[in-house]
């Protein structure tokens, strides 16, 4: 968790304290993933939530990906397709997820590139300012069902 | 035993006040606070000594943001009520929201002697005891409510995790069990009773009943009980290695093919063939080398076959590895690969493949070797850079940095818009003792990609190094201030802060940012002492609760500990520090601007608090206290306590249990307690670092202070304590050898070792040796044989500098000369004029760099 925290806090304007990441790590520890150099430090991370209420609004149970990150210093190595590919297969097997969903800023045209080409995402909408800072979200979604 | 207690008299409201009252409990239930603080002035109006009304009053202003009118009613209400359970559990209720759990649990306990079955009470009691470690009391109060509600599944599971907690394995197996045969009617595909049937094989294989463990998951797993696939396979695996089944093999395999790349598996499946990663072994490098053909993109088995391999396989090995990387430009390769340099011969050969590389990939190449694995044709351009930049860290590593710069200025020619080539520059000076350089550089990094964090992060780092604090924290505002950094904990910045200011010499300062480590994290785990029992996540939190207690091993703690202990010990040995730094110092322009920046960022939050109330009368603050106004931002207060030793001690009491491999803590520990005449600490202190390290210099230092803080005792220390310790100091340090002899052996032992030199100095001066005679000493750290690196140049500097030798300078220039890239000995009106060029690097107005 403190791994998480720190690189977080090093590489991502979006921070949070120490509890909320306490509290996904205590309600879902299956779908969060860390990676870690031959030390044992963590590099990166992938931090995932379960929307479990959203049935009552009719919407079916799924996954929600709130934060990954890898250090500028550990790209290109796939990490960030691997940390997702574990997360969403235990969204999948464990929670029964059928889609996954997550928000990313408009301009990051190389974690857009990585969520749609790679991993197979689709922008269900876009919500405007979204971020603290006011550059727009985009809202984008895969299914787990199988194909 | 419990006898009903009458109730008394005063308590009894009229049947219009009692009924009053309930609706005040309701609206306190569901935070109806401005309704409920009218409905308790009724009662109060008629009977204003109404204790348990009271409290509920003081309990609701709590809630609203009034704290302190709220708690001064509590305490009348308990006076007034001394034996209603309501009373004492509302001032429970407000110490725990203080975080004061040990008082909190005494009202609890109070108010259970007067209501022994309230459910809510209990809970809280559990809670409290569980987050003060009280596992015996927890045990009893988890039965008292299982008994109460045996129906609740969560209070079965609760007293299994107690019973667990307080060490007691087979009791919470039984309770498991037992719960486990009530249950009817699971429903399919039911999460919460798998994780508790994963908690309970977890139980199993910790008692060691590995075959209980495996036939109670196989049953699971297949009636799919247990829905977490992941898991099944893991405990599978582990479970059969223990009991030295023939599946285990198989099972880790199937761990492998589905994630490759985790060390975890791959150690299993080795250590389940009797195998390890730690040592150089042909049969685990044969398994590794067929992982890695099955697995064509798993990169764990390649780079693990590195750490085992040796010689000409590990040429075979490497050798693609490194080609790969380079052609691919992953920026990670040498970190990655720098860890085998501990094997000379490794390094030798990883040198030779990639200078041979560079010559390869080398645009004038004139002759392309045709002996090269890859055909140069087809060979982005950008390979050549990555092998620079692969080069350049490779020599600034070693310690050669003007190699490392000639060879980053080629890369730099090549492309200068990557921000990895000007961080690497960086490094290299900063690491060759030219943080100004380094700060610059790493600026310069940053101006190239002023999106990413990382390299902000970076740049704000290295400024602190230089010891450019405002500049770094300019920095750092775009992004997040230092109050946000230090409310979510960012380590990084806490201690880099800390260690500026405590190089530029404000204790006051420094210690404010050590001492905001980790203030909090152990009070975050509260709540979950609850949540997890509600949500059946048991083994999670199991972990949760080990970490937190062992949460004060962690190097940035340690660290702080270590740094603001040695300043309390500074404080002690010279009081004045903590004058001089409240005697309004003198401040810089930039120190005004930032202060002024700091008042005006506190007013706001002022003002934000101001505002909120308006917006709702009825808005819950809860009970948490919310952070007071800081009345000390300088950390001047911090600094002027009257008893520096016993904080000291306090912060490195956990060191003494969790960090007893670290030397520094023990010289740390001995430092405190041999001021605080502890003389057996001291001795204990003194015995484990020797244990560990018995040349240590450091410890040469306080083996010595240690002989003369007890003879210079104005009388023996008594019996048991006075014959023990004088028994220890014999073996520690032998009667009959002088210390003058002793200092000298030690010399003469390490002379080529600048730490060991530097602390024999130390040694001789504390021995009262002339000064010249110290110095001549001192100066041995630069002789031709001389081990000396930058880091302890500066530690002599230091030195020089507080036994005000005049040979200072003489010392400076020669550093100054010998470490060719460094700037940091430069004369003191040199180093002003770097650190402006420094600054100025930030602005648009870039520096030249000077020519490597």
């Amino acid at each position: 968790m403190m791994g998480m925290q720190a690189t977080n806090l090093q590489n991502l304007p979006e921070n949070y304290v120490m509890k909320f990441w306490m509290y996904h790590a205590m309600t879902w520890p299956q779908i969060s993933f860390v990676a870690e150099d031959h030390k044992g430090r963590i590099v990166g991370y992938v931090l995932a939530k379960i929307e479990e209420d959203s049935e009552e609004k009719g919407e079916p149970v799924h996954g929600h990906v709130n934060s990954i990150s890898v250090l500028r210093s550990y790209r290109r190595l796939g990490l960030a397709k691997k940390l997702m590919l574990l997360s969403q297969e235990a969204m999948a097997s464990v929670y029964k997820a059928e889609h996954v969903s997550l928000h990313v800023r408009k301009s990051n045209k190389a974690a857009i590139g990585l969520y749609r080409d790679t991993l197979g995402f689709e922008v269900a909408k876009v919500e405007k300012k979204y971020y603290g800072d006011g550059e727009d979200a985009l809202s984008m979604r895969l299914s787990l069902k199988d194909p | 035993m419990s006898k009903v207690l009458p109730t008394p008299a005063k308590r009894i409201l009229p049947s219009k006040e009692a009924t009053l009252f309930k609706e005040l409990l309701t609206l306190y239930e569901t935070r109806q606070l401005k309704k409920g603080l009218k409905t308790s002035d009724q009662i109060l109006k008629k009977f204003p000594e109404h204790g348990e009304t009271l409290c509920m009053k003081g309990l609701v202003l709590t809630h609203m943001g009034k704290r302190e009118e709220g708690i001064d009613l509590v305490k009348k209400g308990v006076r007034l009520d001394l034996t209603s359970h309501i009373c004492w559990h509302v001032f429970g209720l407000i110490q725990k929201g203080e975080k004061h759990y040990e008082e909190a649990l005494k009202s609890y306990t109070q108010a259970l002697r007067f209501d022994k079955e309230n459910l809510n009470i209990l809970r809280d009691a559990a809670q409290l005891q569980t987050q003060l470690r009280l596992f015996d009391a927890l045990v009893e109060t988890r039965h008292t409510l299982l008994r109460i509600r045996p129906t609740l599944r969560q209070h079965w599971v609760a007293l299994a995790v107690a019973h667990h907690l307080n060490g007691n394995l087979a009791e919470a197996r039984k309770t498991l069990e037992h719960y486990e045969r009530t249950l009817k009617n699971v429903p399919d595909y039911d999460i919460e009773h798998s994780e508790t049937l994963l908690y309970h094989i977890h139980l199993l294989e910790e008692m060691g009943e590995f075959s209980d463990a495996l036939s109670l998951l196989d049953i699971n797993a297949k009636s799919r009980s247990i829905v977490d696939r992941a898991a099944i396979m893991e405990y599978r695996a582990r479970l059969l290695s223990k009991l030295g089944s023939d599946e285990a093999e198989h099972a880790w395999r199937v761990l492998i093919e589905h994630n490759s790349d985790c060390y975890d598996y791959l150690r299993g499946y080795l250590s389940n063939q009797g195998l390890s990663l730690d040592a150089t072994s042909t049969d685990a490098l044969t398994i590794l080398r067929q992982f890695s053909t099955q697995l064509p993109k798993a990169t764990a088995p390649r780079r693990l076959a590195l750490n085992i391999a040796s010689r000409d396989d590990f040429r075979d090995l490497v050798k693609p590895y490194l080609l790969s990387g380079l052609t691919k430009g992953v920026p990670s390769l040498f970190v990655d690969i720098k860890a085998l340099y501990c094997d000379d011969s490794k390094r030798q050969i990883v040198e030779e493949i990639v200078e041979a590389a560079r010559a390869d990939f080398s645009p004038d190449s004139t002759s392309p070797s045709p002996s090269s694995s890859s055909a140069p044709t087809d060979l982005e351009p950008t390979t050549y850079l990555w092998t620079l930049y692969f080069l350049a860290q490779h020599h600034s590593y070693l310690g050669r940095p003007q190699q490392a710069l000639e060879t980053i200025e080629l890369a730099l020619a090549h492309t200068p818009t990557l921000p990895e080539l000007h961080a690497c520059k960086a490094r290299t000076l900063k690491r060759a003792g030219d943080p100004f350089g380094a700060a610059r550089c790493v600026d310069e990094a940053r101006l190239l990609d002023g999106q990413d964090r990382f390299l902000n992060t970076k740049c704000a780092k290295y400024l602190l190094r230089a010891g450019l604090i405002d500049e770094a924290s300019a920095i750092l505002d775009a992004t997040s201030p230092g109050a946000d950094l230090e409310d979510m904990q960012s380590l990084l910045y806490l201690i880099e802060e800390a260690d500026a200011h405590y190089r530029n010499a404000k204790l006051n300062l420094a210690l404010k940012k050590y001492l905001a480590i980790f203030n909090e994290v152990e009070d975050d785990q509260y709540d979950f002492h609850g949540y997890n029992l509600r949500k059946f996540t048991l083994n999670i939190y199991l972990t949760l609760v080990k970490w937190e207690d062992r949460l004060r091993s962690h190097p940035a703690y340690v660290k702080a500990a270590l740094s603001a202990s040695r300043i309390y010990v500074a404080l002690h040995d010279d009081p004045s520090i903590a004058k001089a730094a409240s005697s309004a110092p003198q401040l810089t322009d930039a120190e005004k601007k930032a202060k002024k920046k700091a008042k005006k960022a506190a007013q706001k939050v002022q003002e934000d608090v101001k505002k909120a109330p308006a917006a709702s009368a009825n808005e819950d603050k809860g009970l948490e206290v919310t952070l007071p106004k800081d009345d000390d931002p300088e950390g001047i207060k911090l600094l002027s306590v009257a008893d520096p030793l016993e904080h000291a001690a306090k912060l490195l009491h956990p060191l003494s249990a969790l960090s007893t491999n670290n030397i520094d803590a023990w010289l740390a520990i001995y430092d405190v307690a041999v001021r605080r005449k502890k003389f057996l600490q001291a001795v204990k202190a003194l015995n484990c670092a020797r244990a560990l390290n018995h040349e240590h210099p450091e410890l040469h230092i306080r083996l010595v202070h240690f002989r003369q803080a007890v003879q210079a005792l104005p009388q023996q220390l008594p019996a048991p304590i006075g014959p023990l310790v004088t028994e220890a100091l014999a073996k520690l340090l032998p009667d009959e050898v002088s210390l003058d002899t002793y200092n000298g052996q030690c010399l003469q032992r390490h002379s080529s070792e600048p730490l060991a030199v530097l602390a024999a100095a130390k040694v001789a001066h504390a021995l009262e040796a002339p000064l010249q005679e110290v110095e001549e000493i001192v100066f041995g750290t630069l002789r031709e044989d001389s081990k000396l690196d930058v880091p302890s140049a500066l530690q002599v500097v230091t030195f020089l500098t507080s036994i005000k030798s005049e040979r200072l300078e003489e010392f400076r220039k020669a550093c100054d000369v010998r470490f060719e890239v460094s700037t940091v000995f430069k004369p003191a009106e040199e180093l002003q004029g770097l650190r402006k060029r420094a600054q100025v690097g930030e602005e648009e107005t870039k520096v030249e760099s000077p020519a490597a």
